[in-house]
C-alpha cells in the first residue's frame, strides 16, 4: 500500500480492478487475479458475495448470486486467498458487506485477512460512526480500512473522515441528481478536487466508471480510477482482452 | 439514583434481603411492627455495611430517642409526631420529619421543618395504578417542595414506585405495608422493588433508545456513506418536529378527520364466551381508512417529509397495506409515488396493487431473491440511493436506520395510548395481557410501547411459523433467528452460518421478512416482551373463529395475534382481561381464504 502514495507524489494515476470472488467458481480467483496482476493494475478489491447487496448495481448482484449459488463464503475466500503459492505484489482488498464479518466475528476477520495476504478492507455498509466495531481488531492485525466519501458528503464529515483515512479513499462518483453528463462531470469534478485537496492519501474514483471517456473526463482530478461491473462483465463473458485498453489509459505516463 | 429505604423490619431474614437497599426503618412508636432497641441492635448487626439504620419514633422523649440513637446504634431519626423544633436539635444524628399531606398548609408546614430531610405520608390514598383514588402531587409542585430533601412514602409498591419516582423524583422512597405478604415483609417482594427503583433496564424500557438510535445495543445507522446525509437531516428533522405543536396538532388532525380516529377497544363477548377465560377486547385498527395501522405512520412521515421539503416517496410493501397506505397519502397531498413490492407479493395481494395504482402510484414489482418484503426494500433503499437528495423514503415498518424505528414506533404509538385510555375508562384498570403480530413489528411497538413501563402487564409479540419453526419455512425471527445487521439495522436475522440472509416464509405477506426491528430485538433481550410464533394453519383457523364469533374479518396478519391469545387465554381466569390488536381487516386476503378455507369458493 505504500507504494499508492509514491506513486501518488510522482503523479501517475492508479487503476483498481474490482472482481467477485467465486463468480464462475472460486478456482477461478486464481486466475483472475494473476491476469489482472499481469495487466498492470495496482490493485485488486476481491468482492464477497452477500445476500442483500443494497449499494451495488445488477451487474455486481447478479455475479453474487452466481457466486452464492456456487457455496462461496467469506471463509472459503480467505482460505483460498491464503493457499496461494504464486508472487502477488500488488495489494489486494477485501470488499465486503458488514454482515457476514459480524457472522464471522470481527476479530477472526482482521486475522484470517492477515493470514491471507489481505493489505485492506472496504465495508460499504458500515458508516464513519460505526467502524469502532471492526477498526480495533483491523489495526491490530495491520490491516487498512477503506473510507468512502460520496457526493453527499457534508463538509464536516468529510473532515472526520479524512482525518481517519488510510490506504487510500474510495470517492463515490454517483450522484442523486441524474441529469445532463457535463453537468453531472462538472460536480463530480468538483467534488474529487475537494476531497483531493483535504485527504492526506491518494484519492480513487468509483461506482459506475466502464468506458475511455469517464476515464478522460476524471483522470486529471484524481489519483487513481476503481472499475467494478465492467471487469466482473467481461469476466463473465471470457472477454477480457476488451479491459486492457481502459487499464492503459488509466496508468500510462503521459496523460493523452 | 433515587435511594430506597424499607420500613418496619423484624426479622433476621428480611434485614439479609436489603441487598442494593439504602436503608432500613426500625419502629420503636406503638404499631404492629414495634420492635425493642435491643431487637433492633440485633438486627442492625445483619444489616449489609453501608446501609443507613434509621428509627422511627412517634412523640418519645428525647432521652428514649438518644437512647436508641446509642445502643443499636442509629444513623438517622425519623419522626411522626408534633415533636418541638427543639426536640430535633437535640438529636446528634440526621433526622426526617414526616407529614399527612391533606391540604396546601400541610405543604407549607412541611416547607418550614428544620429537620434534614422530609417524609410526605399520604394516608388512605395511593399512587397511580393503586386503588384509584390519587394523591394530589400538585400540592407539592405548587409549594415548591425540594426534592433533594423529599422522602415518599404511603402505599407504595412494585406497582407504582417508577409512577412515584417519575412525578416527584423524590431523594429516596420509603416502603413497609408494600413489600409484606399477610401483614409480614416478604424477601422477594422486598428484592424486587428494591431492583424496580435500582435497575437502570428500567430507565432504558422508558426511553429505549440510549445513543445515536440504539436500543440497548441494537439498531444503529448502517447505511452506504450516500445515506448517511440524509438519515441525519432526517434524524434532525424528526426530532424538530416531534416537539413541534403544530406539526403534532396536523398529524393529529389527520388521524382524526382523514384516518378516522380514535378506533374502538370492542369488547369481544362472544369470543370471551368461547374461550372461556379472560374478558377479550380488540383494538380495532381495521376500522382505519386503508384497513390497517399503516397509515398512522405514513401520514407522520408524508408530512414530515413536505417539511423538509421532499415532495418526492419511495416505500416498500409486503402485503400492500403500507403501499396503499403510502399511495393514498401521497394522493391526498400531491406527492409523487413509487411503490417497489415483490413479485411474489404483488400475485398473492393483487387487490392492492390495483389500490395503489388507482391511487396514482408507481408499482415497481421486484423479482429479485425471493420476490417479497426483504427484496422490495433493498430495492427501495437502491433506488433512495440514487435519488436521495429530492427523495423519502417512507418506511413502513419498525425497521431501518435510526431514526426510523424510533419514529414509526412513535407514530404508530397512536395505537396503545388510545387502548390504555379506553382500557382504564372501561375497566378502572389495565388490562394482564395485550398480543399483537409481528413481521417488522410496527403495530406491535405501537401497541405495547405505552405499556412498556407496566410492569404487571404482560406483553406477547406473535411471529410467523409458517409451516412451523423446526422447517425451514417460516418467518419466526425472534424465536429462530441470530444478531446481524440488515437494511440499516443491528437487530436480529435469520440467516446462515455465513451471515446469508436467508429467505422467510409466511402465508401472510406482511409478516413475510428475515428480520425483526431493534426495538424489539432489544426489549427481547432484557425479557420485558415475550414472542411466540403460529403457523399458517393456525392463522387460518383463527380467521374463521373470529369472523364467525364477532363479524370481524381479519387480516391474514393480525390473526396470527389473535390464534396465540387462544392459547395464551386458555391460561387465563374470568377476572382477568386480554386485549388483542386487531392491525388490519381482512378484505386484502379474500384470495387466499377463498383458497384455503372450506367452502368459500
Amino acid at each position: 500500500m505504500k507504494r499508492l502514495a509514491a506513486m501518488k507524489d510522482k503523479g501517475s494515476k492508479a487503476f483498481v480492478a474490482y472482481i467477485m470472488a467465486g463468480d464462475g467458481g472460486l478456482d477461478k480467483l486464481r486466475s483472475q487475479v494473476e491476469t489482472l496482476q499481469r495487466s498492470g493494475v495496482t490493485a485488486i478489491e476481491i468482492g464477497i458475495p452477500f445476500s442483500d447487496p443494497v449499494a451495488d448495481g445488477p451487474v455486481i448482484e447478479e455475479a453474487g448470486n452466481r457466486a452464492l449459488k456456487n457455496g462461496v463464503t467469506l471463509d472459503k475466500v480467505l482460505l483460498e486467498m491464503k493457499s496461494w503459492d504464486f508472487e502477488v505484489k500488488i495489494p489486494l482488498v477485501i470488499m465486503t458487506y458488514l454482515n457476514p464479518v459480524i457472522c464471522y466475528g470481527a476479530e477472526r476477520f482482521a486475522e484470517s485477512c492477515k493470514e491471507a495476504g489481505v493489505s485492506a478492507v472496504i465495508i460499504p455498509d458500515l458508516p464513519f460512526e460505526h467502524q469502532r466495531l471492526v477498526s480495533p481488531y483491523l489495526k491490530a492485525a495491520g490491516i487498512m480500512l477503506i473510507q468512502l466519501v460520496t457526493l453527499t458528503t457534508t463538509e464536516n464529515r468529510l473532515r472526520d473522515i479524512l482525518q481517519e483515512a488510510e490506504g487510500f479513499v474510495y470517492a463515490v462518483t454517483v450522484t442523486g441528481i441524474t441529469g445532463v453528463r457535463d453537468e453531472f462531470t462538472e460536480e463530480v469534478k468538483a467534488f474529487m478536487k475537494t476531497v483531493r485537496a483535504k485527504s492526506p492519501v491518494p484519492v480513487y474514483a468509483g461506482f459506475g466508471i466502464s468506458k475511455l471517456e469517464h476515464v478522460d473526463l476524471l483522470r486529471d482530478d484524481v489519483d487513481g480510477l476503481i472499475v467494478g461491473s465492467a471487469i466482473v462483465k467481461a469476466f463473465h463473458e471470457g472477454e477480457f482482452s476488451g479491459i486492457q485498453p481502459l487499464i492503459h489509459a488509466v496508468t500510462q505516463t503521459y496523460p493523452v | 439514583m433515587t435511594r430506597v429505604k424499607i420500613c418496619g423490619l423484624q426479622e433476621v431474614e428480611h434485614v439479609t434481603a436489603l441487598d442494593g437497599a439504602d436503608a432500613a426503618g426500625f419502629v420503636f412508636a406503638p404499631s404492629r411492627r414495634r420492635i425493642s432497641i435491643e431487637k433492633a441492635a440485633r438486627l442492625a448487626a445483619e444489616l449489609p455495611e453501608g446501609i443507613e439504620k434509621i428509627g422511627v419514633f412517634v412523640n418519645s422523649g428525647l432521652e428514649e430517642i438518644l437512647e436508641a440513637v446509642e445502643k443499636v446504634p442509629l444513623t438517622m431519626v425519623q419522626l411522626h409526631g408534633d415533636e418541638s423544633d427543639e426536640l430535633i436539635r437535640g438529636i446528634p444524628v440526621k433526622t426526617i420529619q414526616a407529614f399527612s399531606i391533606r391540604k396546601l398548609e400541610d405543604v407549607e408546614k412541611l416547607n418550614r421543618s428544620i429537620a434534614d430531610f422530609v417524609l410526605v405520608d399520604a394516608p388512605g390514598t395511593r399512587f397511580r395504578g393503586g386503588s384509584g383514588k390519587t394523591f394530589d402531587w400538585s400540592l407539592l409542585a405548587e409549594a415548591a417542595v425540594d426534592p433533594g430533601r423529599l422522602i415518599v412514602a404511603g402505599g407504595l409498591d412494585a406497582g407504582n414506585v417508577r409512577s412515584a419516582i417519575d412525578a416527584l423524583g423524590p431523594y429516596m422512597v420509603d416502603v413497609s405495608s408494600g413489600v409484606e405478604t399477610d401483614g409480614k415483609k416478604d424477601s422477594h417482594k422486598i428484592q424486587e422493588f428494591i431492583s424496580l427503583v435500582k435497575d437502570d433496564s428500567m430507565q432504558n424500557m422508558k426511553e429505549t433508545k440510549v445513543e445515536a438510535g440504539f436500543f440497548g445495543r441494537f439498531g444503529g445507522q448502517f447505511v452506504p456513506e450516500t445515506l448517511m446525509k440524509a438519515v441525519k437531516e432526517l434524524e434532525a428533522a424528526y426530532a424538530e418536529a416531534k416537539e413541534d405543536p403544530e406539526f403534532q396538532k396536523t398529524y393529529h388532525d389527520y388521524l382524526k378527520e382523514y384516518v378516522g380516529r380514535e378506533q374502538p377497544l370492542t369488547f369481544a363477548a362472544r369470543l370471551t364466551e368461547a374461550w372461556g377465560g379472560p374478558k377479550v377486547y380488540l383494538k380495532r385498527e381495521d376500522l382505519n381508512h386503508t384497513g390497517a395501522h399503516k397509515i398512522n405512520n405514513a401520514i407522520g412521515q408524508a408530512l414530515l417529509a413536505i417539511r423538509m421539503g421532499k415532495r418526492k416517496i419511495v416505500a416498500e410493501t409486503g402485503a400492500g397495506q403500507h403501499g396503499v397506505a403510502t399511495a393514498t397519502i401521497c394522493a391526498l397531498l400531491d406527492l409523487d409515488c413509487v411503490i417497489f413490492m415483490g413479485e411474489e407479493d404483488i400475485r398473492r395481494q393483487q387487490l392492492n396493487v390495483f389500490r395503489m395504482k388507482l391511487l396514482g402510484a408507481k408499482v415497481e414489482s421486484v423479482t429479485k431473491g425471493s420476490a417479497t418484503l426483504k427484496d422490495a426494500v433493498n430495492e427501495a433503499l437502491r433506488y433512495w440511493v440514487a435519488n436521495v437528495e429530492d427523495t423519502h423514503y417512507l418506511i413502513g415498518s419498525a425497521l431501518g436506520p435510526h431514526p426510523f424505528p424510533t419514529m414509526v414506533r412513535d407514530f404508530q404509538s397512536v395505537i396503545g395510548k388510545e387502548t390504555r385510555t379506553q382500557i382504564l375508562e372501561k375497566e378502572g384498570r389495565l388490562p394482564d395481557v395485550i398480543l399483537a403480530c409481528v413481521g417488522g413489528g410496527s403495530n406491535a411497538i405501537g401497541m405495547f410501547h405505552p405499556f412498556i413501563t407496566d410492569e404487571s402487564v404482560r406483553l406477547i409479540g406473535v411471529e410467523a411459523a409458517g409451516e412451523g419453526v423446526d422447517t425451514d419455512r417460516h418467518a419466526a425471527t425472534l424465536t429462530k433467528g441470530s444478531e446481524g445487521v440488515l437494511h440499516g439495522s443491528y437487530m436480529k436475522l435469520l440467516q446462515d452460518e455465513n451471515g446469508q440472509v436467508q429467505e422467510a416464509h409466511s402465508i401472510s405477506a406482511g409478516l413475510d421478512y428475515p428480520g425483526v426491528g431493534p426495538e424489539h430485538v432489544h426489549l427481547e433481550d432484557i425479557g420485558r416482551i415475550e414472542y411466540k410464533a403460529v403457523t399458517d394453519e393456525e392463522a387460518l383457523a383463527s380467521v374463521i373463529g373470529m369472523s364467525r364469533l364477532e363479524g370481524i374479518i381479519p387480516a391474514l396478519e393480525s390473526a396470527h395475534a389473535i390464534a396465540e391469545a387462544e392459547k395464551t387465554a386458555a391460561g387465563m381466569g374470568r377476572d382477568e382481561i386480554l386485549v388483542i390488536c386487531v392491525s388490519g381487516r381482512g378484505d386484502k386476503d379474500m384470495a387466499i381464504y377463498a383458497d384455503r378455507l372450506e367452502g368459500l369458493a
